[in-house]
């Protein structure tokens, strides 16, 4: 544990989450069963002694394991008074910033037990804040990286406040260095008050030995938008818990999601939006790909709270698979407690069509190579969603290299 | 010069969902050589698309004996991206479409699943390559930025396979019924495309239920199939004959027992008369 010189508050509200841990259950995720993963453990590790790697990127904000390697804002993001700050830092500089929405608002920590361990044994977090009325033009760019040269598990949280008609775009990497077993907890925050835009692009490349539960959750305050662009690559153990609550009247978020899971992987991706308040928006679209004898399921939960009168929800789960030993699941659950809405669904999944590799190879084209086209075929109507083509270009190549590797087995 | 042989070929269909299994190539003999174009024609339902799909290697159709062969070397144990790189190329009847892959990103990968990973086609090469044919073809270069067959009109579908021929340049191009559904302009077109692939290092196949098309594209040899055989083998002249006086006399003719489609209404027509 690296937090330390904490105020008050902050004692407090930890000692609770501790406190709460001990008696609530672990979270649930349809049809898929993850209790022996056990997230809920600490790795008593001693002191870390492992060197701080000095190649691991040039990002705006780069931390490695418990410990946030730099913060360099360019001069303009300075200028704009945007604040990018460890948590130990915050919790000085910015105490009152914290105390109000460190898992507060969007995530409670006593939602279950993994929310409640996570402020419990927090060693590391971030701070992300934009201003009022501040239009970030750049993208703020947040590598993390696991830090596998030791089995101490990580527990992280990283909390964005973009203020009223503010924007901004993220794009948060994760990133594992070492092959060491160990386990990979984050919730990231991210709170969008009134009328700000945000798009938070997450870009998963984690280990295969790093056991993964990322939640990273959304609170939209009125006519705010969350454009989610979530890209799951990890090589290991999943759950990918993405949520986004619609609380403010005219709010919308758009969740796109790609995933991909190879060799024996395992992976759970939970995708919620809630629509509490009239006039709200939210659509998910999911594709994911299916290789070797992994499994990969997909919830999408679309949920329509009472009194939310003219709000949307749709969704889209679509996976294919390629083999005859993986398993796959495309799960819509719809929840509508109100009338005037509009709410639909479609769900599939399928195996490549033979009729296209058909096609493909009668021209010549090899069977694996035939296969990595019409996979990018299929995820390709998410893809194009991306916020930007050289984030979709990066997204490719990352899913190209996967593929290679999966498909010459 | 190169050879393309079809000897004794026997083919069978096992359709899964019928419980079905079926001859329907009885012995198939054909040699093209470079240079060369042949037409295939003949009755619906007697094998042409049969014969075509079991030489570029299809799985679905069983070869139960006989050989086909490249230049002396047997095809039929090669899967089809095999063939195809062993100088094969099908226009299909029915082209597949596929979304989110650009009908640009296709024909490169065709193109260079040809050539060594250090001698990939560059960029440049390529469109200067794709924008010639383009012309020939009279299609417009956004066709080729939609997905593959994505949406494509009949005779778009048509139009695009020509321009994959042209783009690949195979030995030996079978195409499949390349004229059906095409208007009269668009016939012309296609047609200006297959003939510009004219050389002695070339040869097509064509199956086709119109004289009309070999009007445009000059066959050495015409062949009828019937029954899952080649029947009868002629010049351009006996396309015409055909199309004057149908198949059936040419069957009664040959003491062949295959039963055609029409059968009924040809009956009907000969009562009215
Ligand atoms: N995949 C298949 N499954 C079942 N039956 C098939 C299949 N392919 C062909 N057949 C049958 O084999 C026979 C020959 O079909 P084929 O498509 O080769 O005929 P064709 O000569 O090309 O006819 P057309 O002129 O109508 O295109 C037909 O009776 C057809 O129904
Ligand atoms: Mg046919």
């Amino acid at each position: 544990m690296t937090i330390k010189q904490v105020p008050d508050w902050f004692t407090k509200r930890q000692a609770a989450a501790a406190k709460a841990a001990a008696s609530l259950p672990m979270p649930t995720f349809e049809r898929f069963d993850f209790h022996r993963w056990a997230l809920d453990t600490v790795a008593e590790v001693p002191a870390d002694t492992t060197a701080v790697p000095t190649d691991l990127g040039d990002q705006n904000v780069v931390t490695f394991g418990d410990q946030t390697v730099h913060v360099q804002l360019s001069a303009a993001m300075q200028a704009q008074g945007v604040i990018v700050e460890d948590l130990q830092t915050a919790l000085t500089a910015h105490s009152d910033l914290v105390e109000k929405y460190l898992m507060t608002t969007a995530v409670k920590y006593d939602e279950d037990r993994l929310t409640a361990f996570n402020l419990a044994h927090l060693n590391h977090g971030l701070l992300i804040y934009v201003p009022a009325n501040v239009q970030v033009d750049e993208t703020l760019q947040v590598l993390m990286v696991q830090n596998s040269l030791t089995t101490t598990n990580y527990f992280g949280h990283v909390l964005v406040i973009a203020d009223r008609s503010s924007s901004v775009k993220i794009l948060q990497q994760l990133e594992t260095r070492g092959d060491q077993a160990n386990h990979f907890h984050l919730i990231t925050e991210v709170l969008a008050l009134e009328n700000s835009h945000i798009e938070f692009t997450g870009l998963d490349l984690l280990h295969q030995n790093t056991t993964a539960y990322l939640n990273r959750r959304g609170y939209l305050a009125d006519d705010a938008k969350i454009d989610w662009a979530l890209g799951v690559f990890n090589n290991g153990q999943t759950i990918a818990d993405f949520d986004s609550d619609l609380r403010g009247k005219g709010s919308d978020s758009e969740v796109n999601v790609v995933a991909l899971s190879g060799g024996k992987q395992r992976q759970c991706i939970d995708t919620r939006v809630t629509n509490f308040a009239p006039h709200s928006t939210g659509n998910i679209a999911q594709r994911g790909v299916i290789l070797g004898s992994s499994e990969l399921v997909f919830n999408g939960i679309g949920q329509i709270i009472k009194g939310a009168h003219g709000a949307r929800a749709n969704q889209e789960n679509r996976v294919l698979m390629l083999s005859d030993k993986a398993h796959g699941d495309a799960n819509p659950i719809l929840l509508i407690d109100e009338n005037d809405v509009l709410a639909g669904h479609a769900a599939s999944v399928g195996r490549v069509d033979e009729h296209q590799m058909y096609y493909l190879m009668s021209r010549g084209i090899s069977k694996p190579v035939a296969q990595r086209l019409v996979i990018r075929g299929f995820l390709g109507d998410v893809l194009v969603k991306l916020p930007s083509e050289q984030l979709r270009d990066r997204m490719i190549a990352v899913i190209e290299g996967k593929l290679k590797n999966e498909l010459a087995n | 010069m190169s050879f393309l042989e079809v000897k004794d070929l026997h083919v069978r269909i096992n359709d899964p969902e019928n419980e079905d299994t079926r001859e329907i190539l009885k012995g198939v003999n054909l040699t093209i050589k470079t240079g060369e174009t042949h037409a295939i024609m003949g009755p619906n339902g007697t094998g042409k698309s049969t014969l075509s799909e079991t030489i570029m290697g299809n799985p679905n159709y069983e070869i139960t004996q006989g050989d086909i062969l490249i230049d002396g070397q047997s095809l039929v144990k090669l899967p089809v991206d095999e063939r195809a790189r062993a100088g094969l190329f099908l226009a299909m009847q029915y082209p597949v479409e596929i979304k989110g892959i650009t009908n640009l990103e296709f024909m490169r990968a065709a193109i260079n699943a040809r050539r060594d990973d250090d001698d990939q086609m560059s960029i440049r090469e390529f469109l200067a390559e794709l924008d010639r044919n383009l012309a020939v073809l009279n299609m417009s270069e956004s066709m080729t930025r939609r997905y593959l067959n994505e949406g494509f009109s009949g005779g778009e579908k048509k139009r695009n396979e020509i321009l994959q021929l042209m783009m690949i340049k195979p030995k030996f191009a079978i195409l499949d019924e390349i004229d059906s559904g095409l208007d009269i302009d668009a016939l012309q077109v296609v047609a200006k495309g297959v003939n510009a692939m004219a050389s002695p290092d070339f040869g097509t196949l064509m199956i086709t239920h119109y004289q009309r098309l070999l009007n445009y594209i000059k066959p050495d040899f015409v062949h009828v199939m019937m029954d899952g055989r080649i029947v009868k083998t002629g010049d351009a002249q006996l396309a015409v004959k055909l199309e004057a006086e149908g198949y059936a006399g040419l069957r009664d003719e040959l003491g062949i027992k295959a039963k055609l489609v029409d059968d009924d209404v040809t009956e009907a027509d000969a009562d009215d008369d």
